[in-house]
């Protein structure tokens, strides 16, 4: 048993207005029960806190540990370190307590602070005071989208020899991944990785892949949700589909292909593209002339294939019932037509970095040509393989991203990209110009400096500045940006612009926070248990994250965290249960463990 | 050498938002003014300058005077760091710095101090009215000589020591030389600028706000003109009259418009009002209120009863004239124009320099 210390705890009120409010007294009250907290005191980080005050304070009540509890206690420990050591006492009895983190969405948020302000006061990780009855888990897995992330998960687990359900929103899987061409810094070519991994996943006996489709409800108990899955009507038979094409050749109705970014033309029936898995046609509602006036048919004329082609197909519900759950529905890439100065949408040759990426790909509208977007005949914009090359490109970083007025925080992978962008740009057109805008180079990974580097010497213009306009001046497009290295002022006149758009929260978001019961951190991406040392838990019980939905990464760690999902969905069901769900834990069985398990309590 | 003065930051604070800290240098708002050229890179120089506490390049330096504040950097700034008004701040801090005497500092920095001097001009101007047995006619001529004086001390003893104060730090420490055919024609700019401010239409949306602005401060000159030289208080002459009327009007109507604009707070302008704004534009508009009723009240011939009113005419302007105008925001008035005279002069002295480097490099 370890002596009692004489404590003082310290409330930090955080500045910030976060969605919590809660009343500090009956917290105080609480803790003054307690025979050893002698002192409870309150400061704010603004103004910051005076030493000497705090020194002063320790002597008199002659304190030997300190609590910081608030928004961030981290961030005040060395100044209480310091505090104890100028007053004669260890500065190492700090303990911190996070006011805000851990605690699930919808409870009684002060009960649930008080009980875990005990277990730190009684030094117990609240963590283990959590530890309720685990529920019996059922061995199934549903996997909630089938980007990179979602098929490593569903990979892993299959081969496990666990039934898996991968939904997929759209028609093929592969996400994000399957639109670009090259990846960072290694410069593999990214189908050769992904196909492979997604016509597995769609020959693996225990993975069953419900492309199309959505979720619509999820009901039950950790280990045993039931989930509606709202299977969009297809109305092409993926058993019987040979994938010929006869169809998409005869379709009289086009639109904008959403795998190519909007660069390129797309049938009302069609295939996403020529590598798509399930690798069978679809049709799109919207778009078909059949589903809008009743009138066309084409298709079923043509296809060689007898009932192949149902254009009366409605909507259909399944059910299925899981024990975990693993959301991987990834990101949107930034509206980059919000930021007006950079006037996309407005210049036809200002583009995003994934229509570059689709420009630059081999299978894209262009087959890898770097062209400009030009008008056709009928006064469309598009871009067409015998257009002009630009001679100049200019690439825009943190557009939408690191920026108050839309996202504030970092979206990790646009510089690499970019850098990327560059390197392929340079490929394609040995002779172009290839100027790149950052704020600052935030190359973090492993081989990204080196990858920088070379970059670098490979003769892109790096400036550092981030461009305040464009205008169109003369067929160019004018960036105005200040050079910061130099202290100069930069007119730069090209002919592509490219803007790095950042990462942000897909629009179903909300729905499928609410639907699964967890909650989204402020800045709009699925809360993790733990930001720091448990990233793909939530506090619900048998629901997973992976991916970027959990907040912005590269495919790397989209990747690690798809595995690390899976290992979580794996130990449940070896272990044939689930932890529960913190909700349904009430705060009282937390204080009383952390009674039990208290290093203090040795009577 | 420039020195570090590492409380810097903090002596800034009195002037205005003070969230220095904010920027993380991305160049947006340097590159989205209208008003920057090569040599003349702001606001983000600046605001690296006080962030590393460097006072004498502050000092130094007319940018600040540069912006109009037409609020496109506010706007589109990732961090909200607003540099439209840290220029405005830095514009205030300025005007302390070229004062001699000091109390500008104190003007601006003390609300108390402020406030006392307010009231001590108007207990003397109570206590004039007093020694003259409140004498309408004693009282009104003392007002007229009042006017003719003050501004020529203010002029002599003030404005002019402080504009020789802003060559000095601006030029002489900077060590700024251009041909002497440039001091001369340097002052036409200044001349243009200070009667019509046509820089500010450089910026998109200050269209309007450059017509108002322009007109109001048509109409204060004007104001000034028929009250202190054109005796509107005292004259017959139907000419001056109704042009004293409509200038005067003309003053407390914009004036008007521009206080509910900072009310509204709609505009990146009129987000943040310093003490300082709110003095100017409410003396301003009293003054030409004031000035407008007085003049009503001589017409109608009812001012022998309401010889109060004429007071507090008089109490207001005394206020402006020895406060505001040496000490508050008036002084931009000057400051502004001299800039411009100051940044050609500069801009000269830029291009030989460049233009000896390009030497020595092709040599």
């Amino acid at each position: 048993m370890r002596k009692t210390l004489a404590t003082g705890v310290c409330f930090s009120h955080s500045d910030s207005n976060h969605s919590h409010s809660f009343d500090y007294q009956e917290l105080y009250d609480s803790v003054e029960i307690v025979p050893e907290v002698t002192k409870i005191w309150n400061f704010s980080e603004n103004p910051v806190p005076n030493l000497e005050f705090f020194i002063e304070e320790i002597k008199k009540f002659n304190i030997d540990r300190i609590i910081i509890a608030g928004f961030r206690p981290g961030y005040f420990k060395p100044f209480f370190a310091k505090a104890l050591q100028k007053a004669g006492k260890a500065p190492e009895n700090i303990l911190l307590m996070n006011i805000f983190h851990g605690i699930p969405e919808g409870v009684p948020y002060n009960k649930w602070v008080k009980a875990k302000l005990l277990c730190t006061l009684y030094e117990v990780p609240f963590e283990a005071s959590l530890l309720g009855e685990p529920n019996p888990v059922n061995p199934e897995t549903l996997i909630i989208g089938g980007g990179i992330a979602g098929i490593q998960a569903s990979l892993e687990i299959a081969n496990s020899h666990n039934k898996v359900y991968l939904v997929e929103k759209t028609g093929t899987i592969g996400g994000h991944m399957a639109m670009f061409d090259k990846t960072f810094p290694t410069l593999d070519c990214a189908a050769c990785i992904l196909t492979p991994k997604m016509v597995e996943v769609n020959q693996h006996p225990f993975i069953e892949l419900i492309t199309y489709s959505e979720i619509r409800s999820v009901s039950g108990v950790a280990g045993n949700y039931t989930v509606e899955i709202l299977k969009k009507a297809r109305r092409v038979n993926v058993k019987t589909c040979i994938g010929c094409g006869t169809c998409a050749e005869k379709c009289p109705s086009s639109v904008k292909s959403e795998f190519d970014q909007g660069t390129s033309l797309r049938k009302a029936i069609y295939m996403p593209f020529p590598q798509a898995v399930p690798n069978k046609y679809l049709i799109d509602a919207d778009s078909c002339r059949y589903v809008k006036d009743g009138k066309c048919g084409t298709c079923v004329k043509f296809c060689p294939v007898e009932n192949c082609i149902n254009l009366d197909e409605k909507d259909e519900v399944v059910e299925v019932t899981v024990g975990n759950i693993i959301v991987a529905t990834g990101f949107k890439p930034f509206d980059a037509g919000r930021m007006e100065q950079y006037g996309y949408g407005k210049y036809p040759n200002v583009v995003t970095s994934l229509e570059l990426e689709r420009l630059v790909n081999a299978s894209g509208p262009t087959g890898g040509n770097v062209v400009l977007r030009t008008q056709d005949k009928k006064g469309n914009w598009i871009f067409d393989a015998g257009s002009p090359e630009p001679k100049s490109i200019a690439l825009i970083h943190c557009v939408g991203s690191r920026d108050e007025n839309y996202n504030k925080y970092c979206s990790r992978v646009c510089c690499m990209y970019s850098l990327k962008l560059a390197h392929l740009i340079g490929e394609k057109l040995p002779e172009a110009e290839v100027f790149e805008y950052y704020i600052d180079m935030r190359a973090y990974g492993k081989g990204y400096e080196e990858f920088y580097k070379r970059i670098e010497e490979e003769g892109v213009h790096i400036i550092r500045g981030k461009t305040a306009k464009i205008e169109e001046k003369n067929n160019h497009l004018l960036l105005r940006t200040e050079d910061i290295e130099h202290g100069r002022l930069l007119e730069q006149s090209v002919d592509m612009v490219v803007l790095a758009a950042g990462l942000e929260p897909g629009n179903d978001t909300k729905k499928i926070a609410s639907m699964l019961g967890i909650s989204c951190s402020d800045d709009g991406w699925f809360q993790e248990s733990d930001a720091v040392c448990n990233t793909n838990m939530t506090l619900t019980g048998g629901v997973l994250l992976a991916g970027t939905c959990q907040g912005p990464k590269d495919i790397p760690d989209s990747v690690v965290q798809g595995s690390a999902a899976a290992s979580s969905v794996i130990q449940s069901i070896h272990r044939k249960t689930v932890p529960q769900s913190l909700k349904s834990i009430p705060p009282e069985d937390i204080k009383r463990r952390a009674v039990i398990l208290s290093p203090l309590n040795g009577d | 050498m420039n020195r570090i003065d590492p409380d810097f930051k903090e002596k800034l604070k009195p002037f205005g938002i003070g969230n220095w800290n904010e920027c993380y240098h991305c160049g947006n708002c340097t590159a989205t003014c209208p008003h920057t050229e090569e040599g003349f890179l702001f606001p983000r120089k600046g605001i690296r300058s006080i962030q590393l506490g460097l006072a004498d390049s502050i000092h130094n330096n007319v940018d600040p005077w540069l912006c109009y504040y037409c609020g496109d950097c506010s706007e589109t700034c990732p961090r909200n760091a607003n540099p439209g008004e840290l220029m405005m701040t830095l514009r205030r801090y300025l005007t302390t710095v070229y004062d001699w005497t000091g109390l500008a500092r104190i003007l601006y920095t003390s609300f108390p101090a402020l406030i006392i001097a307010f009231v001590l001009v108007a207990l003397s101007i109570i206590g004039v009215g007093f020694l003259k047995n409140f004498d309408r006619i004693a009282i009104m001529e003392f007002g007229h000589k009042f006017e003719f004086f003050a501004i020529l001390s203010v002029a002599v003893i003030i404005l002019l020591p402080n504009i020789l104060r802003m060559l000095w730090f601006t030029l002489v420490k900077e060590k700024v030389k251009a041909p002497f055919f440039f001091y001369i024609t340097g002052f036409v700019d200044l001349i243009v600028h200070m009667f019509t401010q046509k820089k500010t239409l450089k910026c998109e949306e200050n269209k309007l706000q450059w017509f108002e602005h322009f007109i109001l401060v048509l109409g204060y000159l004007l104001l000034l003109f028929t009250t202190v030289f054109l005796n509107w208080f005292g004259t017959e002459n139907l000419y001056i009259v109704t042009t004293g009327y409509s200038v005067g009007a003309i003053t407390f109507v914009i004036t008007f418009l521009f206080i509910i604009r900072r009310i509204r707070k709609k505009s990146e302008l009129s987000k943040f009002s310093h003490p300082s704004d709110w003095l100017f534009i409410i003396w301003l508009f009293l003054m030409g209120l004031t000035a407008f009723l007085v003049r009503v009240f001589i017409d109608l011939n009812i001012i022998g009863n309401h010889l109060w009113l004429y007071l507090v005419h008089l109490i207001i302007l005394a206020q402006w004239a020895v406060l505001i105008v040496p000490f508050g925001k008036w002084t931009h008035f000057l400051y502004r124009s001299f800039a411009i005279y100051i940044a050609k002069i500069k801009k000269e002295n830029l291009i030989k320099h460049i233009d000896k480097e390009l030497v020595t490099v092709t040599t």
